[in-house]
């Protein structure tokens, strides 16, 4: 990800409220994690497993924060389990920021099925998600994400294309 | 020791702390011990040491007790790791360490083999870490913890067995709006959105 994307992403998070993000890094994401762990409006948690940045997230909302995860596709499929049972279920709002490796653009063979089954998965979970990848889409695709979490009390998710990850 | 006795020799010392429960008998045997709106009732395998710490580093100055499993703590012991490096003063991280999946019928966890947690909260960073065996050593340092300013971690060695209490009558969403509602009251916060009338928008004549 290019420095002034991981900046405007950062800017738009704030603007939208977002006080608080978990996050599990990726060489496509370094620089978001980076940008994110430098800004003082935001309290950074790196986890060490996505799922558990969903619990962190969804704790740190019935606390009063306003939280989002920042992940790669591989971990969004590992937190379904989370996100069903901490989010969905009680209705806890948390904006998922989901880096789409295995998607239009991929050199990599080995992303291609965590790719192709991204958007399955996120339908069949209900998590209402916007493809972002023009620089100008960022911005209002993580202000009207953000809220829609916050008044369906329920996860939405912003999937990153290669566009916007190289 | 059982976990039932340790929760009611520590509840007579809660006043305004919110509390995290693991998934199993420990959220009902809580629930009759301390029935608050600061209690809430985590429906996962795992996560309760996590969702305590976004909700410690969330309200710096309200005390979090997380009342885990040994189970649970097993599924995501990474936590540890991210806990002892955001370290929030205000948590403290009970494990009840029964060495089995009681709520699944009593197979053994790896506590019940090699695995010491205690050792692994250590290895971490943690750097208030006891095992408690007796009533009293447990009692002992829950007051010593509720009564510090740093992240605790307590491992109580219980055997298996819950108490003779009746099922919590909470499901998960009520739980959640009494949870945040009782937040929003006591922290003066708005975490709930509500969406204003749009009448006062309309044209008055």
């Amino acid at each position: 990800m290019k420095r002034e994307v991981a900046a405007e992403i950062v800017e738009s998070l704030k603007e939208a409220g977002v006080d608080f993000v978990a996050t599990l890094t990726e060489a496509n994401l370094h620089d978001l994690v980076m940008a994110l762990g430098e800004d003082q409006a935001i309290h950074h948690v790196p986890v060490t497993r996505e799922e558990e940045g969903i619990g962190v997230c969804a704790g740190a909302y019935l606390g009063g924060k306003k939280p989002a995860m920042v992940m790669m596709n591989a971990g969004f499929l590992l937190s379904t389990n989370a996100l069903a049972t901490v989010c969905i279920h009680p209705g806890i709002p948390v904006l998922l920021l989901i880096g789409h490796s295995g998607g239009v653009g991929e050199e990599n063979a080995g992303h291609a099925t965590v790719g192709a089954l991204t958007e399955p998965v996120l339908q069949a979970m209900h998590i209402v998600y916007e493809k972002v990848g023009r620089f100008e889409e960022i911005r209002p695709t993580i202000r009207d994400s953000q809220m829609l979490a916050r008044s369906s009390r329920r996860p939405t998710a912003i999937v990153l294309n290669k566009q916007a990850l190289r | 020791m059982k976990r039932y006795e340790c929760l009611r020799a520590i509840a007579p010392q809660f006043g305004d702390e919110l509390v995290v429960t693991n998934l199993g008998a420990v959220r009902h045997e809580w629930q009759s011990l301390r029935p608050h709106h600061g209690n809430y009732h985590l429906q996962n395998l795992g996560l309760t040491s996590s969702m305590a710490l976004g909700l410690a580093l969330a309200l710096p100055h309200r005390k979090v007790v997380a009342f885990d499993g040994d189970g649970s703590l097993l599924l995501n012991l990474g936590s540890l790791a991210t806990i002892a490096n955001q370290h929030p003063k205000n948590l403290i991280h009970i494990v009840f360490d029964n060495e089995c999946y009681e709520s699944s019928r009593g197979a053994p966890t790896a506590t019940a083999g090699s695995a010491d947690l205690a050792a692994v909260a250590r290895g971490c960073g943690f750097a208030n870490v006891g095992t408690t065996r007796t009533l009293a050593e447990f009692a002992d340092a829950f007051t010593r913890a509720l009564n510090a300013n740093d992240l605790h971690f307590i491992l109580a060695k219980v055997e298996p067995g819950a108490g003779d209490v009746p099922a919590a009558a909470l499901d998960s969403q009520e739980n959640k709006y009494l949870f945040v509602r009782y937040i929003e009251k006591s922290e003066n916060l708005k975490i709930l959105t509500s969406t204003l009338s749009r009448a006062s928008e309309s044209p008055s004549k």
